[in-house]
């Protein structure tokens, strides 16, 4: 869990993955398992959460209020913790939004510059 | 809401359910569909913790994991309760003791005074070094001298005492001391009123209205804080005064007092012998530090003006006293007769509590060593060095809280006790009390203890070849482990030792003074205190009121005689002041000497025979010696033997000094009487003129020598007395010898708390040095076996038990000798007093506590010797 200030793909992972969280429970509240499903399979199996990163993740988002979580029953009748957004979760996925495509932009112009007409 | 772990592992057990669900859903058999989610998963405890510590820090875990340690702590005491218990009363000594000791070293050295700019209130006095004396007041005339030329001082402020009786508040007509100040004495003090207004400049001078000022204690105490008290009109000596105010509460000095007057009410204070006299030295100076003034240049200052003010009087500052001044800041005056007790008294409660941590660090290295066989299966189980040592620092943590938590509770009383004492070398410190900083002191001594206590068993080791074999269960004891005891055991001797070798110096000086020959007939005298009557009369009225006193009462029955005078011995404090040098014929002072100072004692005749004071030579006093007879006066064999060393003193004559103002006509000594000091308790030859009051004097006090019960007389002298005059007061009726007792109390409580002190210490120690030997004793069994065996007398085992209590007794009275010489060596360096005990405490000491350790050591003696060989040999 420790951040070293040169490791920038720790970081970057762990603000993706909680804006991934946040995305997902953007139509309506989900389990801890549904949601690392829907991450893989919205990913097109490409994105595979760990587990043991998922779970801390999602506890850190309900400690800073982003997210509610409370028992309930899944669609095959088991009990399930659910989690849902709440009103600062949601500003904060705008944010997330914003950033992410500000950092795909930028990134994107630096990997695939355009042609320069100079002279 | 921070979920709980319980909470963090069902939520990973649902998803792994759902997760196997799932794969079973797909057409994986149950069995495989279970082993893959567990792969996918990765490791439950990992994701668990790493939840966990989203919601919990590192430290709360580690708080946590330590409650749980002292809570498995207490279980494990509670089934050593007797241990358990001995620590903690143990530790709530040590502790106790220094929290009250610490709490009056606050309030007397350390706590600021409530008097407003405390470090530039100055305290002057003058000394006398020549005649013996350090603390000299000042008279009207020299503080005018002072007042008017020294610069360095904005304002001085003047106090003396005087006996008024006081008839207010609807009480009895009784006497109190008052006293009296100028008006610029509150403002010098800096205090302030707690009610009304306190005396200022406009309360100065003859013409001023008389008014007074209650203090604070008073108020409180003896009239219940009542706020209608201001402007009420009292009756205080010859005339009446208006109570102006309530003083704020300060430190009761120079005088514990209940009402602080105006010089306008005091007669005495207004009359040309305070105003003129330059010898009439009954005023304390207090002075104000001028704005940018520092206290060595007013020192200065005030030493070169009084200097100059003695050298410009030489008719009243004789060379041979040497006359001089000295200032302090109010603050160290108050201070400094206290500061060498209590820094003795602190040393003594630590002392106290080194014996009683090195007597638990005794007990819980014995238990542990009991213990190691468990330490060394949690150590085989994987617990870290720091584990053990957490779990044996949450015990002792337990331990000692609860010693600090029992010792606090016992600091309160305790305080109590050591304030009362330790008042009588500084009134501050009757403001001492428990407050927070003690329970500050008491965690900080308890942690200290705790920490001290974790880290004396030894672990186990964790080389495997040398580590204890879990499985034998036995008590194994090491010679590390052995020697660490023995310098427990005999640190406690050693500091016992100390203790016990100081209180037995204090028995011993208590007991001389009190089995001391006085010199009076203690038992059957009965003094009362009868002052001068609130109508002011003196002269002829006082005259016929102990004429017909003396007639009355000696009529009645069960009195053997009645005698007055104005002293009652040892309790009047100013029997030091009635001291006057005296001229006797024939005896020339040597060169640069001055005439001999004597007490000066008028007395009623008979006076001699009712206090039980022998006469040597010559005639008591009579009924003739009036006041138009013949000037006669007696003296005490000290002064014949030292003037008149042939024996001639009866019908030669003495005569006051005229530097005394009183009367210059010399007196014919009629008698000689056994020497008797009625100022010292530890009794010094004394040098005594007696005059007949009714020649000259005034007397205000009874003495009365009962057949039987004295206190028995006590109403029908109080009737008979207030039958002559109503208005008259009656007071502190007591036998010389309950005077005398009261007047030893400081000594006897001295020698108490030191007492007390070794008390404690020793029985510490002897608990130490038997725990110390039971426990070997135990852990040997096998060795005593084996000698058994092979032949040893049970009688040389006991011996050599008992000499292994014998030899740590030795040991620590040695040590203790010696750090008691090294301790004495420091003492005099740093306060340049060192009174070393005589051989009787040192031997007694010494004796008590071989005893002590002997006996101690005879209880495992005796089960050395009863080993059962079989048993033993069978043991391991």
């Amino acid at each position: 869990m420790t951040k070293t200030p040169d490791d920038p793909r720790l970081e970057l992972l762990q603000g993706t993955l909680d804006m991934l969280v946040l995305r997902t429970l953007q139509w309506g509240p989900r389990h801890g398992h549904g949601i690392g499903q829907a991450i893989r399979r919205q990913s097109e199996e490409l994105l595979r959460v760990e587990t043991g990163s998922l779970y801390p993740a999602l506890h850190r988002l309900v400690k800073r209020g982003w997210l509610k979580s409370e028992w309930g029953v899944s669609e095959t009748n088991q009990r399930a913790k659910f989690y849902r957004l709440t009103p600062a979760g949601r500003a904060q996925l705008i944010r997330e939004q914003d950033r992410w495509s500000q950092l795909v932009r930028a990134i994107g112009r630096i990997m695939n510059p355009a042609p320069v007409n100079e002279e | 809401m921070r979920p709980d772990d319980r909470d963090l592992e069902d939520e990973i057990r649902s998803a792994l359910e759902m997760s196997i669900q799932e794969r079973i859903e797909r057409g994986e058999d149950p069995e495989s569909a279970r082993r893959a989610a567990l792969e996918e998963f990765g490791s439950i405890a990992a994701a668990r913790d790493a939840m966990h510590r989203v919601w919990y820090s590192r430290w709360f875990d580690a708080i946590l994991m330590f409650f749980q340690e002292v809570r498995i702590g207490l279980r494990s005491l509670l089934r050593t309760r007797g241990l358990a218990i001995t620590v903690v009363v143990t530790l709530a000594l040590g502790i106790g003791a220094n929290a009250a000791i610490f709490s009056v070293v606050r309030s007397v050295l350390l706590r600021p005074l409530v008097n407003r700019d405390a470090d530039r209130l100055l305290y002057i006095r003058q000394t006398a070094r020549g005649i013996g004396t350090e603390d000299l007041t000042f008279s009207m005339p020299e503080i005018g001298d002072l007042e008017s030329r020294v610069k360095s001082i904005s304002a001085f402020g003047d106090f003396s005492t005087v006996d008024f009786t006081l008839i207010a508040f609807g009480r009895e007509p009784r006497v109190v001391t008052a006293g009296v100040v100028n008006g610029s004495y509150f403002e010098v003090m800096g205090l302030r009123p707690a009610l009304g207004r306190l005396i200022n400049s406009s309360d100065d001078g003859p013409n001023a209205a008389p008014v007074a000022v209650l203090t604070h204690r008073f108020w409180t105490t003896a009239l219940h804080s009542d706020p209608a008290v201001v402007g009420k009109v009292i009756r205080l000596g010859p005339g009446n005064a208006t109570v102006v105010g309530v003083l704020e509460p300060s430190v009761p000095y120079p005088a514990e007092t209940e009402i602080i007057a105006n010089v306008v009410t005091s007669p005495h204070h207004l009359g040309a012998t305070m105003q003129k006299e330059r010898w009439h030295r009954m005023t304390e100076l207090f002075g104000r530090l001028a704005p940018g003034a520092t206290l060595e240049g007013a020192r200065a200052e005030l030493k070169a003006v009084h200097a100059s003010m003695v050298h410009a009087h030489p008719e009243s500052y004789s060379p041979g006293a040497r006359v001089g001044l000295d200032v302090k800041t109010l603050r160290d005056q108050l201070a400094s007769p206290a500061r060498t007790i209590l820094l003795l008294l602190l040393a003594a409660a630590a002392v106290v509590f080194v014996i009683a941590c090195s007597n638990v660090a005794n007990l819980i290295l014995g238990r542990s060593v009991r213990r190691e066989s468990e330490l060394a299966v949690r150590a085989a189980l994987g617990a870290s060095r720091g584990a053990l040592r957490r779990t044996l620092l949450a015990e002792s943590l337990v331990l000692c809280v609860a010693g600090a938590a029992l010792g606090l509770l016992l600091a309160r009383p305790l305080v109590a006790v050591a304030a009362r004492y330790a008042a009588r070398f500084s009134v501050r410190a009757l403001e001492a009390r428990v407050d927070g900083s003690v329970l500050w002191l008491g965690a900080g001594l308890a942690v200290a203890a705790a920490v001290l206590l974790a880290y004396v068993p030894r672990l186990p080791s964790f080389d495997q070849s040398s580590a204890p074999n879990p499985a034998a269960g036995g008590i194994r004891i090491t010679p590390g482990t052995n020697r660490r005891l023995r310098i427990f055991a005999t640190t406690q001797i050693a500091c016992s030792f100390l203790l016990l070798v100081g209180a037995g110096m204090l028995v011993a000086t208590l007991n001389a003074m009190s089995t001391a020959n006085t010199g009076y007939d203690m038992r059957q005298v009965l003094a009362v205190d009868v002052p001068p009557p609130a109508s002011g009369a003196g002269g002829e009225a006082a005259d016929k009121f102990f004429q017909e006193a003396t007639r009355r009462i000696g009529a009645l029955p069960g009195v053997d005689g009645v005698a007055s005078g104005m002293v009652v011995p040892w309790r009047d404090p100013f029997s030091a002041i009635l001291k006057f040098q005296f001229g006797f014929e024939g005896y020339q002072p040597a060169n640069g000497e001055e005439n001999p100072a004597c007490m000066f004692r008028p007395v009623s005749p008979r006076f001699f025979a009712v206090l039980g004071v022998p006469i040597v030579a010559g005639r008591d006093f009579t009924d003739h010696d009036r006041p138009d007879a013949e000037p006669v006066a007696i003296v005490s064999q000290s002064v014949a033997q030292r003037l008149f060393p042939k024996g001639e003193a009866v019908d030669r004559h003495l005569w006051l000094d005229s530097r005394t103002g009183l009367e210059p006509q010399p007196r014919r000594i009629v008698g000689v009487v056994a020497d008797a000091d009625d100022e010292n308790v530890v009794q010094v030859p004394t040098m005594t003129v007696y005059f007949p009051w009714r020649q000259l004097g005034e007397p205000s006090r009874l003495f009365v020598r009962a057949a039987s019960d004295p206190y028995a007389l006590v109403p029908a002298v109080t009737r008979i007395l207030h039958d002559i005059s109503a208005d008259q007061a009656v007071e502190r009726p007591a036998t010389l010898e309950d005077v005398r007792t009261q007047v030893l109390t400081p000594q006897r409580l001295n020698a108490f708390v030191f007492s007390a002190f070794g008390g404690i210490a020793l029985l510490i120690a002897v608990v130490g040095v038997a725990g110390v030997l039971a426990f070997s004793v135990g852990a040997r069994t096998r060795e005593f076996g084996i000698r058994l065996a092979v032949g040893c007398e049970p009688r040389q085992l006991r011996a050599r038990v008992l000499g292994e209590g014998a030899a740590i007794a030795a040991a620590g009275i040695l040590v203790g000798g010696l750090g008691g010489i090294a301790l004495a060596w420091v003492a005099s360096r740093l306060f340049g007093v060192a009174q070393m005990p005589g051989v009787l405490p040192i031997a007694g000491a010494a004796v008590l506590l071989a005893a002590a350790a002997i006996l101690a050591s005879l209880l495992p003696a005796v089960r050395a010797s009863r080993v059962d060989v079989l048993q033993a040999l069978r043991s391991e």
